[in-house]
């Protein structure tokens, strides 16, 4: 659909295929969402960051969001104590032949032909809260919240690595230029054109299969650092190009110049004058990563090459759920549910963030594109 | 014009070897075990074990090996021997009508709501209609696909049989072929429908600002005339891009989970399949062929703008 | 050798999935039990013709009689390919009957049980019109070993078959064969008990002699039996038809082979089992292989046993091994230990009621089997023994594979283990090369986990030789997973091999479950149970399941 347009000149440059990315972010040759964080203007009191925040108090859905998220981190962070003292069971325990007294009633926690007990509640005064999880009888419960740890570990993590990658990458090729920032493009290209499902399930299987040795560090495959890593690698161009793209137009600006001029060291230029520049764009992409991660966690543990048994997240608890989706769907919908809460309160509390802290929409949804449309897509 | 297209060929070019050497040492360099008796399977005898080393050219250098393999996969001649010694080409070439299916019907769907909600989003910017709009957009953004997928299995076609079970059948029979995949095109439409009507809205809300929008107002245009002709037209750009950036994804097998959810035996479901049996030379196929297919689709496109637009093939092309 | 097949690990992916099989408790009763579908109505009569259709959750690992090792394959080519001794189209104990397939009488045993003279029928045609020979079966032995074929390790003890394996040349010498009169003459190396057992397996099915020496899975090989394949396209499916020269040739003379009721059957490849299962409740399939899955099991068994739905028994053995070779399980009050600790009674759950626990080697239906319980299930008491044995916190690491629910025992198993005072670690592999992994002696950390074995045919030999003689234990392609060597027990072993069944063995061989219990080789806890699930315009009654072969399609009969 090309515009016939009749103001030709006026017209947004057309992001084209993978390598265009940097024009759709709107760094416009004017740079105008880039002054407004420039150093000379940020100050205390009625600096950009105190204008974000005052924006971001406003944004009742995303404070609630925001509230939601941690409430649930600090739930999976308390897994251990409902674990002790209200269940009393641990997430690897098996109930297969226990019987449960409910009221004065004694039901068993896995029947005869394999079928496990329901949610109980707080009945049997917090066992089995959630009912149990199969054949085995584990607490379901006490495993969404184990579970939660490894989802929410690997999403956050994850995303702070790929923002270190795609920091450094960025900065390296974005202000030396050159021949560094050739060899760093060229291999985002490659990795950019790699659909990043397709890539993590990749390196996801055959790491699950070996392990990873990288010189004296030995990872099992069933370390869950496995998949963060991956996880943290595949998102690191979606990151880095934009980045990049932001600091092409920083380094035009005068006060970069300046330093220059004043005989600035790269490292202090790159750490001390872009860096901060680029921060609200890192803290809008790093919240948005976590619900990316957890998203594709889910996927490559359903597929067998994100978290390997014995440890469990919550795709893996919805790859044992489906096996029983039509004797027990709620199996499936439990863990799949807390997923989708979790995801959905980091979305829109990102979105509320961006708003904040990038009014002008310099990291547009599009900035996004190539990241939620890859990685989500085979969803 | 015809040495833009020459220069974006030979830059895709550059980029598919990069691509292939990358699987190639994903799977070959990467695993500690030994890769024969891995794609060897079931039962296999020593004698077969060897073979498959001969076969796939583990007992040769590296660069070798690179080219013996890439030779068996773009001859059509890799067999996977964990999936009941199927030829690995074939097997995927009978997917693509699946996954055609499903994609097409898909893309249909999400990009009518995407588009829709999108522009009534943007045409209430701000308002309530605008937020709730973005919140529903939002949760379909963050909706595992299992979620819904498992919600629609148990409900809609086992508890109430309102469709039939999972599985294709082909487009021969319509009623049929569209009744089995309607909760699949859903399913999968939903993400792409929340995300591009935020795309659409952004885009839009960007646009209004333009100096032409403004004059072409200050004309006197009709209002809706202006945001139809003008606005929506070139909100759309990033949405048509976005398009075809999605779209060679999915073709290129990346419907993985819904295709396997719902047993629709396209590209998708085979890589799923071939990752059960951890089934490498399947895997190394389907994503070197997934990602082919993308930088094609992605190059074919480009130059297609270029043609349209000559803006593009002045500016600093990528790739 | 032979395990359970592998159709799951697809299913696992697609959603629903299923280990398994059928319920426990079945027994393998067939006959008499009353129907009352409609249609039919009590004592039934079959009619003749249509076309079965079928389904298969996985294509079988080969379409080809001398290579195929897995029970898909078996049961698909039952009625394609009759070797020279065959086992009776029955249940129970009488399917374990072996009886003069393609040879015209039960082979003479001479020199010292060295020597089987058989005669092949006369006249006999393969589909394709060509005659059988004698040299067929003589091919059909040699091209077990031309293609590797995991069969091959049944016929070695045949003189010059190991000269024959490693050249590849010249033919085997042991096999002499008179095309004129059809005789068939084998002369063994050692007296062999399980010979005749062998004979009748699938692996030696006389084939035409210019079938070339490689897999003909997608180029069906002509047929001997009643029905020839007419297609068979790997990874889709296959279909029989009638072999036309067996109502007018073989099957005059095979009287005891049955012709089948149908004229065509069509199996297709369908992954997911809960399709399956309603394609079978809604009459769009006739039957399924693969029995429902675990998650559609009860709902399936509680609608339809005894009118389109029977479990059915396997001769197997589900079992936990401890390397008997390494600490802690060399020592025997550790083994004793962990079979105090596992409980069938949790496994039958966990396996949702598709075993049935035992706590021996040899499983019910097997000659020799007598039952008997040394470990009652006493946790206590494990602990105890743990706490005897001096042997504290010491890691251990347990094996499985990822076919659901034998992950689930792992994980269990893994808890017991814990429970009682070692720190086990799990370690699950992939089900397609599971027991290659464990099955390399050179693999770190093999102390103890799950296997499973099905009989290859109803010989208690096939157990202990192959598991628990430390004379079979091999570097790579281990069986003997506990890497159980006690000399006097292998003496035994190696005394019974060379003897033909009779009451006396049986009596041994049930000894010897005995011993090797006390010596507590494995725990084992259980015995599988698959079922037979078909439409309800199939005859229910006459369908026959054989201990070996499972669903015999040939006794198959759409309803009146």
């Amino acid at each position: 659909m090309p515009p016939e347009s009749e103001n030709p000149g006026t017209e947004a440059p057309i992001p084209i295929g993978t390598g265009a990315l940097d024009a759709d972010l709107g760094i416009g040759p004017d740079g105008a969402g880039v002054v407004e964080a420039a150093p000379g203007e940020a100050g205390p009191g009625g600096g950009p960051w105190a204008v974000a925040w005052r924006r971001l108090r406003r944004n009742k859905v995303a404070l609630f969001s925001l509230a939601v998220f941690l409430l649930i981190v600090i739930c999976c962070l308390l897994a251990p104590v409902w674990a002790n003292q209200v269940a009393h069971t641990g997430p690897n325990t098996t109930h297969t032949l226990e019987k449960l007294h409910v009221g004065g009633e004694v039901r068993e926690v896995v029947e005869p032909s394999g079928k496990a007990i329901g949610p109980q509640w707080f009945e049997a005064g917090g066992k089995f809260f959630l009912g149990a999880d199969g054949h085995l009888g584990r607490d379901e419960m006490v495993r969404l919240l184990y579970g939660g740890r490894s989802s929410l570990f690997i999403g956050i993590v994850a995303a702070l690595i790929t923002t270190i990658l795609a920091v450094t990458f960025a900065l390296l090729a974005g202000y030396y230029g050159g021949w560094p920032d050739t060899i760093i493009s060229r291999a985002m290209d490659v990795i950019w054109a790699f659909p990043v499902v397709l890539l993590g399930i990749s390196l996801g299987i055959v790491l699950a299969v070996g392990g990873l040795v990288i010189g004296p560090i030995h990872l099992k495959s069933s370390s869950l650092w496995i998949p963060t890593l991956i996880i943290g690698v595949v998102y690191t161009p979606y990151m880095a190009r934009p980045l990049r793209g932001e600091i092409l137009a920083l380094r035009e600006k005068e006060f970069i110049e300046a330093a220059i001029a004043q005989g600035a060291s790269g490292f202090r230029i790159m750490f001390v004058e872009l860096l901060p520049n680029l921060l609200s764009t890192i803290i809008v992409f790093f919240t948005l990563n976590i619900a990316n991660n957890m998203l594709l966690e889910a996927v490559l543990s359903y597929l067998g090459a994100g978290v390997q048994p014995p440890s469990s997240s919550w795709g893996t608890m919805i790859s044992e759920g489906f096996q029983a989706l039509y004797s027990q769907p709620i199996l499936t919908i439990i863990p799949g549910t807390a997923i989708l809460l979790t995801v959905l309160s980091v979305n829109v509390f990102g979105d509320g963030l961006r708003d904040a802290l990038d009014p002008k929409s310099k990291v547009r949804f599009e900035a996004r594109a190539g990241t939620a449309a890859e990685m989500d897509n085979p969803i | 014009m015809l040495r833009f297209a020459v220069r974006r060929l030979l830059g895709a070019i550059a980029v598919l070897f990069a691509i292939s050497v990358l699987v190639f040492l994903i799977f070959n360099v990467v695993p500690a075990t030994n890769p024969a008796q891995r794609i060897a399977g079931k039962n296999a005898t020593p004698q077969l074990i060897k073979n498959v080393e001969k076969e796939w050219g583990f007992d040769k250098s590296l660069p070798e090996q690179y080219w013996t393999q890439m030779k068996l996969i773009f001859t059509g001649e890799a067999t996977s021997y964990s999936l009941a010694h199927i030829n690995i080409d074939e097997r995927i070439l009978e997917g693509i009508p699946v996954t055609a299916s499903l994609c097409i019907g898909a893309a249909i769907i999400w990009l009518a709501f995407g588009i829709l909600l999108g522009y009534i989003s943007a045409m209430n910017a701000g308002g309530l209609v605008d937020r709730f709009v973005t919140v529903i957009a939002l949760i379909g953004i963050s909706m595992p696909v299992f979620w819904l997928a498992s919600i629609f299995l148990y409900y809609l076609t086992y508890k109430v049989e309102l469709f039939p079970a999972s599985g294709y059948e082909p487009l021969s029979n319509p009623g049929k072929w569209a009744s089995h995949l309607i909760l699949p095109w859903i399913s999968l439409a939903v993400l792409f429908a929340g995300f591009y009507s935020r795309v659409l809205r952004s885009s839009m809300l960007d646009v209004m600002n333009e100096d032409y929008v403004r004059t072409a107002r200050a004309k006197g245009l009709s209002q809706r005339r202006v945001t139809v002709r003008h606005v929506l037209r070139n909100s759309l750009i990033p949405i048509v891009t976005l398009f075809g950036l999605d779209f060679g994804v999915l073709i290129g097998g990346g419907a993985i989970i819904t295709e396997s959810l719902f047993n629709l035996e396209g590209v998708g479901y085979f890589t799923a399949e071939a990752l059960g049996q951890q089934d490498f030379p399947s895997i190394m196929a389907v994503t070197i062929f997934g990602a082919f297919f993308i930088v094609l689709f992605n190059t074919f496109v480009d130059i297609a703008y270029a043609y349209l637009d000559p803006r593009i093939r002045l500016g600093t092309s990528a790739v | 050798m032979k395990k359970l097949p592998n159709f799951l690990l697809i299913a696992a992916l697609v959603a629903v999935l299923a280990a398994g099989l059928a319920a426990c408790g079945g027994g393998g009763s067939s006959s008499g039990k009353p129907t009352t579908s409609e249609g039919g109505g009590a004592g039934a009569e079959g009619k003749e013709g249509g076309t079965l259709k079928g389904a298969y959750t996985s294509f079988p690992d080969y379409m080809d009689p001398q290579i195929s090792y897995t029970a898909e394959g078996w049961t698909a080519m039952r009625p394609v390919y009759i070797p020279l001794l065959t086992y009776k189209h029955a249940e129970g104990e009488e399917g374990a009957e072996i009886i003069p397939g393609l040879a015209k009488e039960l082979p003479k045993i001479t020199n010292g049980d060295k020597t089987y003279t058989m005669f092949l029928r006369k006249g006999l045609k393969y589909s394709n019109g060509e005659e059988i020979k004698a040299g067929d079966f003589k091919y059909a032995v040699e091209r077990c070993f031309l293609t590797n074929s995991g069969g091959s390790p049944f016929y070695t003890d045949i003189a010059g078959a190991e000269q024959f394996a490693k050249t590849k040349k010249g033919g085997i010498s042991g096999i002499k064969v008179n095309e004129s009169t059809g005789e068939i003459v084998i002369n063994l190396m050692k007296p062999q008990g399980t010979f005749p057992n062998t004979l009748a397996l699938m692996f030696v099915a006389p084939i035409p002699q210019k079938t070339p020496a490689e897999d003909q899975s997608a180029h069906p090989i002509p047929a001997s039996g009643p029905y020839y394949l007419t297609k068979s396209e790997p990874g889709r499916g296959w279909e029989y038809e009638r072999n036309p020269y067996w109502a007018k040739d073989n099957g005059k003379q095979l009287t005891e082979i049955p012709s089948g009721h149908v004229d065509k059957i069509e199996i297709e490849v369908l992954r997911n089992q809960s399709t399956q299962v309603n394609d079978v409740e809604s009459g769009k399939l006739n039957w399924i292989f693969d029995p429902p899955p675990t998650d559609r099991y009860t709902e399936v068994k509680e609608k339809f046993e005894g009118t389109q739905f029977r479990p059915e028994p396997t001769i197997s053995t589900y079992y936990f091994w401890m390397n008997e070779t390494v600490e802690p399980f060399s020592n025997q009050k550790v083994r004793e230990a962990v079979n105090y600790a596992v409980d069938p009674a949790a496994l039958e759950r966990i396996y949702t009621g598709q075993i049935k626990g035992t706590q021996q080697i040899l499983p019910p239906g097997m000659p020799g089997y007598e039952k008997f319980e040394l470990f009652p299930h006493n946790v206590k008491k494990a602990k105890e023994l743990i706490a005897e044995s001096g042997i504290k916190d010491k890691e251990v690491t347990v094996w499985t594979d990822s076919e659901s629910p034998n992950n689930d025992a792992g994980t269990y198993y893994q808890g017991l283990l814990n429970e009682i005072g070692l720190k086990a670690e799990l370690k699950i592999l992939n089900p397609d090369n599971y027991f290659t992994v464990i099955g390399n002696r050179s693999t770190p950390n093999l102390d103890t986990g799950f296997s499973d074995w099905f009989e290859d045919f109803p010989h208690p030999n096939d157990f202990f030789d192959i598991l628990l003689n430390g004379e079979s234990i091999q570097n790579t392609n281990n069986q003997n997973f506990s890497q159980t060597n006690v000399p006097e027990l292998n003496k035994k072993i190696d005394k019974l091999a060379e003897e033909q069944l009779g009451p006396q063995q049986e009596k041994e061989y049930a000894e010897l479950d005995k011993e090797f219990m006390e010596h507590a080789a494995w725990a084992p806890y259980g015995t599988r149970t698959l079922s037979l699930f078909v439409s309800s315009n199939i005859n229910l009654e006459t369908a026959i399941w054989n201990p070996t072969f499972e669903t015999e399609l040939t006794s198959l009969e759409f309803k009146e």
